[in-house]
């Protein structure tokens, strides 16, 4: 195995000349509270969590940085449902700067005093918001997702909290009507620069019902993903179908130490045509 | 049915995609690329071992048949009955090394005999090999002989356990041929 092990400089020199992304994501768990018409994952209530440890996430995190990688992210399922979740992400972000991706739903008692205690200058959270109207918001998210967002939102920011606002259309991402919805996140007291949108990528429960742009792998931007089936090509890699884990984009099932993913991720980055995720603006 | 799913080329890893460029790999491919990072070495591992080497493919047919044999792995000795087929054994040497007629009705030399009694002291039996096998073999060949024909009986078996364990199907055109030669 070791010819596959590329040396540290190699992928560091590959992330500061940008063939490699700098940020590293990892799925913490699959499992979801809610169940989204578009979702990559299949996520729901009823998923198999497929979790990482707590020890497996500070270790991709610390060789990430040794590595040569530049940040990291945490995305599912919905990581909140993971008590330990937030005192791993504080660890973590020792090593790089983490954002980490919730649906901003179960921000009530304990659950938000335990995100409260992310105010950290390195974590920001981001949170999915889709349309500034409710109904519209919650039909392809869930019922009260909007109320929950908006009550949650100036709440995490007021307690010093970095929170960034995603949202995922179908449309073109320079719709007008998207106006009224970046008004709304403002008001929020979200910065203009932390407001996300992207397109919904074809791949999970969004191919199944025909949702979103097609992608394959070249469309996606090659940052390295950890999950607990193996590691993947992109944040899109490791997507469910009909109950089944995507292999397509899947680079190893070794996971740490994370050279070995890496090396292959650099492999086949440099056996790939030039990409053109810049044109549809998949992040 | 295998136990495992064998990727197709629709969902083999980006990291394997050019084993499956030129259509179906077949079911050993299929199945090692559910773990990619493994696929690249063992097949290069028994593609030397199994492929043609010094001792040339008569002799890695004994090996690789045999071993199939002794291990009872339908997949490969089906596949193998072909290839030892297609290499130029015969139907009755085919039998012997299948033991369905005894070795001597299939190999008059004594050395190539002493070689498939190399074979079956490994790949027939646990624990040590006896000498008195390996002797009769070297009075016939020469170190690196062994050690290559040793090294073909190990990878045989890893592949033999590997089809067995996974239950890999055989390809229904090798099923048709060794019907039509009698020797499914
Ligand atoms: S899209 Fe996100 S919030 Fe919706 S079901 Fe999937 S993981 Fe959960």
């Amino acid at each position: 195995m070791t010819d596959t092990i590329a040396p540290s400089d190699t992928v560091a020199d590959a992330v500061r000349s940008g063939e490699l992304p700098g940020r590293v994501w990892l799925y913490s768990n699959y499992n979801c509270n809610l169940a989204c018409s578009y979702c990559l994952t299949e996520s729901s209530p009823r998923s198999e969590r497929r979790q990482l440890s707590a020890e497996q996430m500070i270790a991709v995190a610390e060789q990430a940085k040794n590595l040569g990688f530049t940040a990291l992210g945490i995305t599912g399922g919905e990581p909140f449902l993971i008590p330990w979740l937030p005192e791993t992400a504080l660890a973590m972000a020792e090593s790089l700067p983490l954002v980490l991706l919730t649906n901003g739903t179960l921000f009530t008692g304990d659950r938000f005093e335990r995100a409260a205690r992310l105010a950290h200058p390195d974590i920001a959270l981001q949170i999915s918001l889709d349309s500034h109207l409710p109904d519209v918001n919650d039909m392809a998210r869930g019922p009260d997702n909007f109320a929950k967002v908006v009550q949650a939102v100036p709440l995490l920011i007021a307690r010093g909290v970095r929170v960034r606002i995603a949202t995922t259309v179908s449309g073109a991402l320079d719709d007008p009507l998207l106006d009224p919805l970046k008004q709304l996140v403002a008001s929020l007291g979200v910065r203009e620069d932390d407001h996300l949108i992207r397109p919904i990528v074809r791949r999970g429960r969004a191919d199944e019902v025909g949702l979103g742009i097609r992608a394959v792998a070249r469309d996606i931007p090659n940052e390295l993903t950890i999950t607990a089936d193996g590691a993947f090509w992109g944040s899109f890699g490791p997507t469910v179908r009909s109950g089944r884990l995507d292999t397509d984009l899947l680079l190893t099932r070794t996971i740490l130490p994370l050279a070995v993913p890496a090396a292959a991720l650099l492999a086949a980055s440099r056996g790939m045509p030039a990409g053109t995720d810049a044109r549809l603006g998949i992040r | 049915m295998p136990r495992v799913d064998l990727l197709d080329s629709e969902c083999a890893p980006i990291t394997v995609q050019q084993y499956f460029a030129n259509g179906d790999p077949g079911p050993i491919v299929g199945a090692l690329a559910t773990v990619p990072e493994l696929l690249e070495p063992t097949l290069g591992f028994v593609g030397a071992a199994l492929g043609a080497g010094a001792i040339g493919v008569r002799y890695k047919e004994f090996a690789i048949l045999r071993t199939s044999v002794l291990q009872g792995c339908d997949y490969c000795i089906h596949a193998h009955t072909a290839v030892s087929l297609d290499s130029g054994l015969s139907t009755t040497e085919v039998r012997a090394l299948r033991g369905e007629i005894p070795l001597e009705a299939g190999f008059a030399l004594e050395s190539e005999r002493s070689l498939i009694g190399w074979i079956d002291a490994l790949a027939g039996a646990t624990g040590p090999v006896p000498d008195d096998v390996w002797s009769a073999a070297r009075r016939h060949w020469g170190e690196h002989v062994l050690v290559e024909l040793t090294v073909t009986i190990g990878a045989t078996m890893f592949l033999n356990r590997f089809a067995t364990g996974l239950q890999l199907p055989t390809a229904d055109h090798v099923l048709e041929r060794l019907t039509t030669e009698g020797l499914a």
